[in-house]
């Protein structure tokens, strides 16, 4: 029982932090299409919050960035292969999403800007632990 | 290739020989995490791993390992 709320959470979290990490992106695009300089600063900084909230909460205090960030020598033969796994599924995930955005982009004619760049490394980065927190039962 | 699911008496034989997860993960040089996996049978042991395990109980790897659900050590001495 306890297993299974403690998914939830865990769940939300990343749903929370990935959603952030989106509407960064996006908050950022559309005022840089309507011109709007104080609107952005008022509104990025709402998901800026949620995005180091939920990171905490989510990868930090579960210790999830410190098992996906220990040398391979510290890990036993289980969490080796769970760490390949969220790897192996990570690198797809980013793949499909990464050449959506740029071929959205390429139709559009919409130019590349440092936030969403910046966004899609952090977005690599937090993906293999996001995997790990969804799918396993204990961390 | 699917591997197959492997039963196992760890939970068992760690009660017997009175030793926490966590005594049991340092003899065989795991997280504490891993022996409820094992115990759980949710995770399949690597060979070494395996006889690592065996010399801890000091019992051969098919007494613990088994690709059949287990039959109680007990049932097994008393069955003719």
């Amino acid at each position: 029982m306890e297993i299974k709320k403690s998914i939830k959470k865990r769940r939300i979290g990343i749903i929370f932090n990935l959603l952030s990490l989106c509407s960064i992106v996006l908050i950022f695009e559309y005022c840089k299409i309507e011109q709007r300089d104080s609107a952005f600063i008022a509104f990025e900084i709402i998901p800026i919050i949620i995005f180091i909230v939920s990171f905490i909460v989510t990868f930090i205090k579960t210790g999830l960035w410190g098992f996906i960030h220990k040398p391979l020598k510290k890990l036993d033969e289980r969490e080796i292969a769970l760490t390949s796994k969220s790897l192996r599924y990570a690198y797809g995930v980013f793949t499909v999403v990464t050449l959506i955005i740029l071929l959205f982009l390429a139709v559009t004619y919409t130019p590349i800007d440092v936030v969403l760049v910046a966004s899609l490394i952090l977005f690599a980065h937090i993906l293999p632990a996001a995997i790990i927190a969804w799918t396993e039962k204990e961390i | 290739m699917e591997s197959r699911k492997i039963y196992n008496r760890i939970a068992i034989l760690r009660r017997e020989k009175s030793l926490t997860r966590n005594e049991l993960a340092d003899k065989i040089g795991v997280n504490f995490q891993t022996i409820g996996y094992l115990e759980r049978e949710e995770y399949n042991p690597s060979l070494d791993l395996a006889f690592r395990i065996s010399e801890v109980f000091e019992l051969p790897v098919g007494l613990i390992f088994s690709i059949e659900p287990l039959t109680p050590l007990s049932q097994l001495l008393t069955k003719k």
